[in-house]
């Protein structure tokens, strides 16, 4: 009886010991950090690669119908280089935001000029899928 | 009067810039409000085209104040015709996700004893 409570008290103290040590909270403090991160959530878990994002981007302004595919590249600008008009480059933000299940705000969203913005800024998306 | 529009022209061009910014800014959320009202994407094509039309026929105004009246009623438009229940992506603000499992702060742990009692 009296083994049997030395033992347990034996084995409950490691739990203690490492309640008080640093490196737990430390790591609940590099998860909790990104303000944008939920933990226990599985949306956003799937981290897009950089060529998985570009070849996504493209393909959504490929299939723009006032948009010739042919001269699509990710450093294209949507104005200068594709001829597209200002609200053309809304309905492609518009689209982007669709196919990434994202939600961008809108002064962002009006910043977002070319292909090589719009790939940057979905990379660093943390909720991007 | 083309004297005085060159002499302003930082603040023409800075006026017209806001107002294009302004214009995009609407369009964007009136195509989303059109797709909230038609959620079948046939019939949203077509509203989002005759959208499109209309923001088309007033591209050539030069105008700085028709413009600005053209914008401030075109927003009491967009105010009255705003959806009720918008579609938010859910981990957005106004979603049905957003803040559902916060993280913990910093120094929270859980303890796993299982029940066991101090006088054991």
């Amino acid at each position: 009886m009296a083994m049997r409570a030395a033992i347990l008290r034996y084995i409950r103290l490691p739990a203690r010991a490492q309640t008080l040590a640093a490196p737990r909270s430390r790591e609940w403090t590099l998860l909790g950090g990104s303000s944008a991160s939920r933990s226990m959530s599985s949306h956003g878990d799937d981290h897009l690669t950089k060529e998985e994002v570009v070849e996504r981007v493209l393909s959504v302004v490929k299939s723009f119908p006032k948009v010739d595919p042919a001269t699509v590249t990710p450093d294209v600008h949507f104005q200068n280089d594709l001829g597209l008009d200002s609200l053309d480059t809304v309905e492609i933000v518009m689209a982007l935001e669709e196919e990434f299940k994202l939600e961008i705000p809108d002064l962002e969203a009006d910043k977002i000029d070319s292909c090589h913005l719009a790939i940057e800024y979905i990379h660093n998306h943390p909720m991007a899928s | 009067m083309s004297a005085a529009a060159a002499v302003s022209t930082a603040g023409y061009l800075a006026r017209r810039a806001a107002q294009k910014e302004k214009v995009r800014i609407l369009y964007r959320r009136a195509l989303k409000d059109t797709l909230n009202w038609a959620v079948h994407r046939h019939l949203f094509y077509r509203d989002a085209s005759d959208l499109r039309e209309r923001f088309e026929a007033n591209k050539h105004v030069e105008d700085l104040d028709t413009i600005d009246r053209m914008i401030a009623d075109a927003e009491a438009s967009y105010n009255k015709w705003r959806h009720p229940d918008p579609y938010i992506v859910p981990w957005a603000p106004g979603g049905s996700k957003f803040t559902r499992n916060p993280t913990p702060p910093a120094g929270i742990e859980i303890i796993y004893d299982y029940g066991r009692e101090d006088n054991d």
